[in-house]
């Protein structure tokens, strides 16, 4: 094996079992802090694919401010942070949906991009600038329709948060 | 890579590390020292001439205290949070250039860690990942002064780095590479500090929020908070924050000398075999004058109040970071596109848009009417809190 | 362009071996003479009245964290924007112009929502209120926090 290779297979196993750990840990936060193994193990899969800049991007989005969401909302509602254990009695039901959407996945992208022909994939350098000569030029409407995004995903923030002291 | 490249490159990360880790000990005791001299004070006196020894005294001490886990911690993040704490600031510093380079053992080995394509964002990344060893802290302390802080100062470090962000952007737009090399060499005539001082000064100020060092320091506000996040640290852990915080600081003014004030460029008339010392010393001569500035705003500004900081970060520092990265791309693009001409342009919609910004700014002066006082006066008011 | 990552890599190792190794070396020289009081939660030298346990924040930071997550999310898109602008010309700048714009209008809706303004909340005080909100009755809760922890710290202090 190649020392990509290696890299590959220790990101893989930590992103997989610490994945497995978020659903099973008993404690939100600790849930949250698998998670960010996770996304991190999923920065490096991105890395040795040769896509810099979307792998530390997904690490400044994800790890640096969605999972930092995810505290304050844990922080924010009566969730029990500390030692306390939060469970509910839908683990099969849960692990069969699971195990249904990747056996999903892997089926779906076995038939896109077939390991067989994976040396096709292998030319493409995602650089910062090949990826904004992409989005700039080759994409602007699916660009400009993010800031519609973002702007529905504030606007309904704002929505849940404020008191409802005009109705 | 053979075994000496391999050596090379460990001697390289080691020296750069244990080089942050001195250089940590000299800022902490030059800012005890000009501080005590500005409060006439004579400051750290005792451990070694002149009391520069200090910190390693202080760090020795802390070393052999005993260690309290409080018994509502959550021991395994309570341990890790520490360390999270501090090593952004190492990360960080990789992919600095602190000198040109050096030949030795016939190859040439660069001042700088890893020129990687995206420094700039790599920068940003790691500034990012500093809120954990915060929140962190906080949390798993169990305790309640612990978990305000954290999540007071992870709100207000967060914020900041939306400004400083934008600075960067703005330096990014202007020298047009996010390599850190590259940057230096496009600083070749004239720092950027000159045309893109608004963004410095964005830049710092977001800096010093993100280090979270006075007048920002709300994380660890003694009269409120007792002492923030870390409250129920001690011993070599409680050693680790302090040593994180001034790692970053080293690592902030570094990001500052690099982007906005030409990095390792300077003066210096030898040449040949010692044409390397010039550029290191000038890089630790700017990062020194920039952490001085920096105590100079310590010892001059008192803390501000929370609402006051978030307020600064979100109303002034993020609009005008945005603005200045439009302006930046006006004031670029239309010369380019139009030649000369394009510079009048350029400044008649910079006009339009300033006077555009002015008739919808009382927009923004006065609050809903739900909430306006009485007397009508929007500042002022006390926090609650 | 991976090996580029080797320094960083090194770095990270030594950083954390630093980390580790102090803690464990100076766990080897300090003193351990743990007690319930040193053990307890600070609470400047009182009992603690209750220890932060299913505490609610004020809906001010989640606010904040999602502003930010947009604002991010915008810096991303100006990163390779930035590094392109100069051959994109003026389509590229117009095109920001709008994003940057569509944004702006989501931060102005935030501002004039009061969802910036942290001193005038009638209700909720600027800051995470730890005292209120609690249907508990927080004499009651205390009290058994407090032999909880007491109870937590002899076992700790046994040990």
């Amino acid at each position: 094996m190649s020392a990509q290779e290696y890299a590959f297979t220790v990101l893989a196993v930590v992103g997989g079992l610490s994945a497995i750990a978020v659903v099973t840990a008993r404690n939100v936060v600790h849930a949250a802090l698998y998670l960010v193994v996770t996304l991190l193990s999923v920065g490096g899969v991105y890395l040795l694919l040769g896509a810099e800049f979307v792998a530390w991007v997904q690490i400044l989005i994800y790890v640096g401010a969605i999972v930092i969401l995810f505290l304050f909302g844990l922080m924010l509602t009566k969730a029990p942070i500390g030692r306390d254990t939060l469970d509910n009695q839908q683990r099969w039901l849960g692990a069969l949906v699971g195990v249904g959407v990747f056996a999903g996945l892997v089926f779906l992208i076995q038939e896109a991009f077939p390991v067989q022909d994976a040396e096709r994939f292998e030319t493409f350098h995602a650089t910062t600038d090949a990826v904004g000569e992409s989005i700039f030029r080759n994409y602007v409407l699916p660009f400009e329709a993010v800031s519609f995004l973002l702007l529905a995903a504030l606007i309904g923030a704002i929505v849940l948060a404020r008191k409802d002291d005009a109705s | 890579m053979d075994w000496v490249g391999w050596a090379i490159l460990v001697v390289r990360v080691a020296i750069v590390f244990f080089g942050l880790l001195i250089s940590v000990m000299l800022y902490i005791w030059m800012e005890r020292k000009v501080i005590a001299d500005m409060q006439t004070r004579v400051g750290p006196l005792r451990a070694g001439p002149r009391g520069v020894l200090i910190t390693l005294a202080d760090g020795i001490k802390l070393f052999f205290k005993e260690g309290i886990t409080p018994t509502a911690a959550d021991h395994p993040v309570y341990a890790v949070a520490p360390i999270l704490a501090m090593f952004p600031g190492f990360l960080a510093f990789c992919v600095i250039p602190f000198g040109t380079s050096v030949t030795l053992f016939g190859r040439e080995i660069p001042f700088q860690l890893a020129d990687l394509n995206i420094g700039i964002l790599w920068i940003l990344a790691m500034t990012s990942l500093s809120v954990y060893g915060v929140v962190l802290a906080g949390w798993s302390s169990g305790s309640n002064y612990p978990l305000l802080g954290a999540v007071r100062s992870s709100a207000q470090m967060i914020s900041y780095e939306v400004g400083m962000g934008l600075a960067l952007v703005a330096v990014l737009m202007y020298s047009g590479t996010l390599r850190m090399s590259e940057l230096i060499a496009a600083q070749d005539t004239v720092w950027n500090v000159i045309p893109q001082f608004p963004a410095f000064v964005v830049f710092l100020i977001g800096a010093i929020a993100e280090t979270n060092r006075p007048p920002f320091d709300l994380a660890e506000a003694e009269s409120e908070l007792v002492a923030g996040f870390h409250t129920e640290y001690s011993g070599i852990k409680f050693a680790m924050f302090y040593l994180g915080e001034y790692v970053s600081t080293v690592t902030v003014a570094a990001v500052a000398v690099t982007l906005f004030l030409g990095g390792w460029r300077g003066w210096w008339p030898f040449d040949g075999a010692v044409a390397w010392i010039g550029p290191l010393l000038w890089f630790v001569l700017k990062i020194t004058a920039v952490i001085y500035v920096l105590i100079l705003v310590r010892a001059t500004l008192p803390r501000m109040r929370y609402d006051r900081l978030m307020n600064f970060g979100w109303k002034v520092l993020i609009p005008f970071g945005l603005v200045w990265v439009m302006i930046t791309g006006v004031v670029v693009v239309l010369p380019q596109e139009y030649g000369n001409r394009g510079r009048y342009i350029a400044g008649a919609v910079i006009v339009g848009a300033a006077a555009l910004a002015t008739l919808v700014a009382p927009l923004f002066s006065h609050r809903p009417a739900s909430e306006a006082e009485p007397g009508g006066q929007p500042e002022g008011r006390e926090v609650r809190a | 362009m991976l090996t580029e990552y080797l320094p960083i890599v090194a770095m990270a190792v030594l950083a954390v071996a630093f980390g580790v190794a102090s803690l464990v070396v100076s766990r080897m020289f300090r003193p351990h003479r743990p007690n319930p009081v040193k053990l307890s939660p600070y609470e400047c030298g009182n009992d603690p009245v209750r220890l932060p346990r299913g505490e609610r924040f004020s809906v001010k930071f989640y606010v904040v964290a999602m502003l930010f997550i947009i604002f991010d999310i915008e810096i991303i898109f100006l990163f390779p924007w930035a590094v392109r602008f100069r051959q994109l010309g003026l389509f590229g700048l117009v095109e920001m112009a709008f994003f940057i714009g569509l944004v702006f209008v989501a931060y102005i809706y935030v501002w004039r929502a009061g969802g910036l303004d942290w001193a005038t909340s009638v209700e909720a005080p600027a800051d995470a209120d730890l005292a209120s909100d609690s249907p508990r009755d927080p004499m009651a809760a205390a009290d058994e926090e407090l032999a909880a922890a007491m109870h937590d710290a002899e076992v700790a202090g046994a040990r």
